[in-house]
């Protein structure tokens, strides 16, 4: 009699987890073909519009990009929570705060060099980002409360407090009734660096270099790996855990509300319920898929933003946005089967 | 044929590419109480694995009662009467022991439950309400429920992994009673598996010996072989070193007085009064069971655990109410019982866990050199032959000697002026001890003081200068290894004092 078992394997290719998301990617496109091919459309034809229209041209590939940002900045605060071997769902609820404190400092603040206005707005999103968190990481920290439920539902309260403040006390008469609150001066908006290339990628750029060296270089790093391995490790050596926690958290959450300021201040230019459109929730897909790595969850999240905008241009032909989120959300499935299979081996145990 | 219970035949199985079982046989005849003896990693706990369903042999047939059984799990086993009890108990803490005793599908006292737990406490020397909860036993009373679990789900064969691990000699002793009646008046069929020769040779009839992953000697009347032909056949030939105690003593390096512990959480008294003194070149062993206070003491001494009142001095520096680091830099070392877990943290690099005790030396201010990290890791596997092929590679993947052997040399590679080292050797192989043993030595005569926490008396014997017993948080008695009796410090042990 045959039977299948599993293994362990000893070694396990470092590049696992960059084969694993290429296999993933090709899975999750088989996936998507078979969908359109229900819908009776061709998906060569369909594929290859979306890659024209995502990276074809200057401007395209632009938006795909700036799409991009979001996705890698709160995916970069996600894996640097996960650092300490802590989840965080609440990169959503902290793109809004972040949105939100960056358009309270501008309304209560004078600045009038516009380089150091932005500087001082981007600080604000970030710091906002790290308000969102801070409930979740003192329960943590204090009484070991589930950071996965708290991060989550502080998503609610925050969109809710956004609600709030688009309807009432910042709702711009101007805007014919739509819930938003007015747009910020044209002098804080972001700059371009080509074609519709914000500003905030050479930011995004500078973040994961700095999130790699956070995670992989430094002595907050490693104390922050020792902390996640095991608390008692960490005591044991002298390393803060807790402390270690809450900063990782802290951090983390400010990467996510610094991308709220950066659509802020390059896409949107206003709050708005459009500041982010799940791109807290995409990112722990990207971030996930990518082992927490900072530097595969730039490349990652440059993918998926340029299919995000694939998405969302092929409706002209008639094929739904969703399409993009099916490839999105099957490519986490697939990359993370293959990379089971790069971890354990099958083998036939004959038992006779 | 003989009337075997049990057969497995030309058993075979590997664990990636190491051979952990190449064609072992192993038969037992009803009745009787064997031996299976081994160091570490010989295969032991493989081979039971397999008997009791939870792995399955690559090649190789077992017969249970002459039948040949096609493929054993879990269930299968435990219906053919092959019950095992493991190093870790595998009770539900919180049920009473009734629950425990009678949660198996196969129980056979449903409807006399209480005439059987009668007969088998008396057996057992228990005398403990069944509706005691678990987590209310003494550890020596766990080892006895498990062992009567096995009975309730009608287990004949009963495979007993190192039972005597957490016994005090005196409980040992009286466990050896019990086998010896459960095999005559129940016809149970008993494997005690065990690296301790004097246990096997207490405890058994018959003995199996294994060496890497092979049946080296098999159904040996344990009566006609000698201690000196086991250990040959279980080891190959060793030295057994004696030690040198006669090396210069120096001035006082580490001293602890009256030390007072109590658990904040339910109000214990963990630690009553102690005090002890340890000079440059010596070597103090504590003995006692294990949850003595010892991990209490061993924690506040090396500035884990803050919560206490007393004093430590560490070269007549007051460091008691300092933190884990500025005792770290007054060079104190410890070693702690929990390697994986505490000592080093499971789920990160060789690399990041070979740092863990010098990082913040080395540090520059945020940044850690990569080149200066693995420089340190090498000169640790060199210095300290460490087998560590992968620094990237996750702790777990080294064998338990060579964790230790990081662990250790971690903690010695700077001299330390104090060490403490809790149950140093525990699980490991003879080879590993030995050298865990004699890089103690070498701190020894290089002046470091040593505490060395232990439940091992041998090694209390080998390396100890002076011996402390920790009974129930008190030092209640002391020793001087060359003239004590191995006896009186049991009985200390188990806190008999005349």
């Amino acid at each position: 009699m045959n039977n299948l078992k599993l293994f362990k394997r000893q070694s396990v290719n470092e590049l696992a987890t960059f084969y694993s998301f290429l296999i993933g990617f090709l899975i999750a496109i088989f996936i998507g073909s078979i969908i359109l091919l229900i819908q009776d459309k061709n998906p060569f034809d369909t594929f290859s519009l979306m890659l024209r229209l995502s990276v074809g041209s200057v401007n395209s590939l632009s938006s795909s990009l700036n799409k991009a940002i979001p996705l890698i900045l709160a995916g970069l605060g996600i894996s640097i929570i996960n650092s300490v071997k802590l989840w965080n769902i609440g990169a959503e609820g902290q793109i809004f705060l972040g949105a939100i404190a960056v358009n309270f400092v501008y309304i209560n603040s004078q600045i009038n060099n516009p380089t150091i206005h932005i500087f001082v707005l981007l600080i604000a999103g970030f710091i906002g980002g790290a308000i969102c968190i801070l409930i979740p990481a003192i329960t943590k920290v204090a009484f070991g409360v589930n950071e996965i439920i708290t991060t989550l539902l502080t998503n609610y309260i925050v969109i809710g407090i956004t609600i709030y403040l688009i309807n009432g006390p910042w709702k711009d008469p101007n805007s014919l009734n739509f819930p938003a609150a007015a747009y910020v001066g044209e002098e804080v908006f972001l700059p371009t660096i080509f074609g519709k290339l914000s500003f905030g990628f050479l930011i995004c750029i500078f973040f994961t270099i700095l999130a790699h060296y956070l995670k992989n270089k430094s002595v907050f790093g490693f104390e922050m790996r020792i902390a996640g391995g095991s608390a008692m490790t960490a005591v044991y050596a002298g390393i803060n855990a807790k402390q270690k926690a809450f900063l990782a958290m802290l951090i983390g959450g400010g990467f996510a509300g610094l991308a709220g300021a950066i659509e802020l201040l390059s896409q949107t230019h206003r709050v708005s319920t459009g500041i982010s459109q799940g791109f807290g929730y995409t990112a722990i897909i990207v971030a996930a898929i990518t082992g927490m790595r900072p530097l595969g969850i730039f490349l990652v999240g440059s993918l998926f933003g340029a299919l995000s905008i694939g998405g969302s241009v092929i409706q002209t032909i008639g094929v739904s946005t969703y399409i993009a989120d099916i490839i999105q959300a099957s490519t986490l499935f697939g990359a993370l089967i293959i990379q089971f299979f790069f971890n354990y081996q099958i083998r036939r145990v004959e038992n006779d | 044929m003989n009337n075997y219970i049990l057969e497995a035949k030309n058993i075979s199985k590997s664990f990636g590419t190491i051979k952990a079982l190449e064609d072992v046989n192993f038969y037992l005849e009803k009745g009787k109480i064997y031996g299976l003896l081994g160091e570490n990693g010989a295969g032991k706990s493989s081979l039971m694995n397999i008997l009791s369903g939870i792995y399955q042999p690559e090649r190789g047939t077992i017969y249970i009662n002459e039948q040949k059984q096609k493929s054993l799990n879990p269930e299968s086993a435990s219906k053919l009467g092959i019950g095992m009890v493991h190093q870790e108990f595998r009770l539900i803490e919180s049920f009473s022991i009734k629950d425990n005793l009678t949660l198996s599908k196969s129980n056979i006292y449903k409807k006399n439950f209480y005439e059987a737990y009668n007969k088998y406490s008396e057996i057992f020397s228990l005398s403990v309400s069944p509706n005691k909860l678990i987590n209310q036993l003494s550890v020596g009373e766990k080892q006895k429920i498990e062992i009567v679990k096995l009975i309730f789900k009608n287990s004949n064969i009963m495979l007993l992994d190192e039972p005597t691990a957490v016994l005090t000699p005196q409980e040992t002793s009286q466990l050896k009673v019990s086998l010896e009646r459960l095999s005559e008046e129940d016809e149970k069929t008993i494997v005690l598996i065990s690296h301790k020769l004097k246990e096997i040779r207490d405890f058994t009839q018959k003995v199996f010996v294994m060496k890497n992953g092979r049946m080296v000697a098999e159904d040996l009347l344990t009566e006609d072989i000698s201690d000196d032909e086991l250990i040959e056949l279980m080891m190959g030939n060793i030295q057994k070193s004696v030690i040198d105690k006669s090396n210069k003593i120096g001035k006082t390096k580490l001293s602890v007085k009256s030390i007072n512990y109590i658990d904040r959480s339910n109000n214990l008294k963990i630690l009553d009064d102690i005090s002890l003194d340890i000079s440059a070149g010596e070597i103090l062993g504590v003995a006692g069971v294990s949850g003595n206070g010892q991990v209490e003491l061993a924690n506040i001494i090396s500035g884990i655990e803050t919560d206490f009142s007393g004093q430590i001095l560490i070269n007549e520096r007051d460091v008691s109410r300092k933190g884990v680091r500025s005792r770290k830099k007054l060079n104190l070392s410890y070693i702690p019982e929990n390697r994986l877990g505490v000592g080093l943290a499971p789920g990160v690099s060789v690399l990041d866990n070979s740092i863990v005790r010098d990082y913040f030396k080395t540090r520059l201010g945020p940044h850690l050199s990569k080149t200066k990290t693995e420089t340190y890791l090498d000169g640790l596997i060199n210095k300290f032959s460490i087998k560590a092929p992968d620094s990237k590679a996750e702790i777990t993947t080294l064998s338990g000697g060579n964790m230790q052997k990081l662990l250790m040399g971690r903690e010695l590679t700077s001299n330390p002026e104090v060490i403490i080292a809790s149950q140093p050797t525990r699980g490991l192989d003879v080879n590993a001890v030995e050298a865990i043993h004699n890089l103690l030595i070498e701190q020894r005569d290089k002046g470091s003081a040593i505490l060395l926490i232990s439940e091992d008396l041998d090694e209390l014997f080998k390396l100890s200068n002076r011996l402390h017993v920790m009974f129930e948080g008190k030092i209640i008695k002391s020793f001087h290894p060359g003239s004590a009796d191995v006896n009186d410090i049991g009985l200390a042990m188990a806190g008999v004092i005349e």
